[in-house]
């Protein structure tokens, strides 16, 4: 009877334990639906951070408020938000956010303005955020895009275009080499037998000179580029990547991995998530170092 | 980012042949150009319609949080999508109204309740005093 003049929100507000948390929650569920495609991993991730909240409800109906819109429900927890926190938590906060936001890589242009929103909305001054952000993306915070210019446009397409012509490019490079490789290897071959004869007539005439056999004819060397050595394997393994791999691919992989086990991105798991998150990282960022000198990867 | 409809003084939801005719009047020639590269091509269209919606949910949100004036709301998006602030609509202030509504309902109801056994009392001794008045009347 009563319940059906409340909206869902409402009614789930003041089911919650905690009502900042749930707002909180709501604005991170919005954040994550207006990224477009939303990874299972993005949910995973806000279902991780909901444990740190004091919500005690399910997750799901919030994500279902947030993913209609629901322009009200989100003009209230902005207000609750507004009237009870203060600076240590709005910046967790905004951290989870960005996080959230900035997981696969890019920023969506709709999230770039609910972030700038979310920063107003908790005071925090454009020169802070940025610096935020610069921590937790790391890069800084680029200004909104303008799709109501023809140049934008012109730039996007530009680019794609640009990238597939990249991408035929190394194709052709890459069958390039193959085919010098394979070159170079029938060379090697006609060499070594033209050698190997020579050795052998010449064995055959000092030992008919000398007339007893020294069979220790010395070890040939034989390949002239080495395999990759245990450790770059080892360190090529960490990033989940092959020995075929290139030195673009590892820096890629790289930049992937650092996203998602970035220490921040566990700041509010607490001290012990953050610790082994910052272990995965170091290990991350050891393997990746150890490849760039590597002499293979130039 | 700027708000073609707004300057070309046409609906958001209006169809492409509207669209085509401002933008055939328009005599801003930058104007001009920008929507034509934008508004007539059906998945610029789709996109910009996007990011359109978006910021002018964040309009309407920041007018009634009083957010009009924030730091990070400036140049064409601000100028464009800002409406005049409106802190009236309080979404907080209305769920505590509905609130104060909801417990006081309540409490009539709980009145109401505990008078419930007197007026159940009272309503079987009328009936019982009719049913002796009706024997008395017969007999």
């Amino acid at each position: 009877m009563v319940s059906a003049r409340f909206s869902p929100f409402e009614l789930l507000l003041l089911k919650s334990r905690n009502q900042t948390d749930t707002a909180a929650l709501l604005l991170l569920a919005w954040v994550m639906v207006s990224k477009g495609n939303v990874l299972p991993e993005d949910k995973h991730y806000l279902e991780t951070l909901a444990s740190g909240f004091r919500h005690g409800h399910a997750l799901d109906p919030l994500i279902e408020i947030a993913g209609g819109q629901d322009m009200s429900a989100i003009q209230l927890a902005a207000e609750v938000l507004q009237k009870d926190w203060w600076n240590e938590q709005s910046f967790a906060f905004l951290r989870q956010a960005i996080g959230l936001a900035t997981s696969n890589g890019q920023l969506a242009a709709s999230n770039n303005h609910i972030l700038r929103f979310l920063a107003d909305l908790l005071g925090v001054a454009p020169a802070a955020f940025n610096q935020l952000f610069q921590e937790v993306a790391g890069r800084p915070l680029a200004s909104p895009e303008d799709p109501s210019r023809a140049d934008y446009w012109q730039a996007r397409e530009h680019a794609r275009q640009q990238q597939s012509q990249r991408e035929r490019e190394r194709e052709r490079e890459r069958e390039r080499e193959r085919e010098r490789e394979q070159q170079s290897r029938q060379r090697h071959e006609q060499d070594e037998r033209q050698r190997r004869e020579r050795e052998e007539h010449e064995y055959q005439r000092h030992w008919r000179r000398q007339g007893a056999g020294a069979d220790d004819r010395g070890k040939r060397n034989r390949d002239d580029r080495p395999p990759p050595g245990d450790r770059s394997l080892r360190a090529l393994h960490v990033l989940g990547l092959d020995a075929r791999a290139t030195r673009g691919d590892i820096k890629k992989a790289y930049r992937r991995l650092a996203q998602t086990h970035h220490p921040d991105r566990f700041y509010s798991h607490g001290e012990r998530r953050m610790a082994t998150a910052s272990q995965r990282f170091q290990r991350i960022k050891n393997a990746y170092e150890y490849l760039m000198q590597d002499a293979r990867f130039v | 980012m700027r708000d073609l409809y707004k300057r070309l003084g046409v609906e958001p939801s209006a169809d492409d042949a509207s669209i085509g005719a401002a933008i055939d009047a328009c005599d801003n020639s930058a104007l001009k150009a920008d929507a034509a590269a934008v508004l007539r091509v059906g998945a610029r269209r789709e996109a910009y319609d996007g990011l359109h919606g978006m910021l002018s949910e964040l309009g309407r949100l920041r007018a009634r949080l009083g957010l009009t004036h924030g730091a990070h709301w400036r140049g064409d998006v601000a100028n464009d999508f800002s409406l005049t602030p409106d802190l009236a609509q309080s979404r907080h202030d209305q769920l505590v109204a509905k609130l104060d509504a909801a417990v006081a309902g309540q409490a009539r109801l709980a009145r109401w309740r505990r008078l419930m056994p007197w007026l159940i009392i009272a309503g079987f001794s009328l009936i019982a005093a009719g049913g002796f008045a009706a024997g008395r009347w017969l007999g």
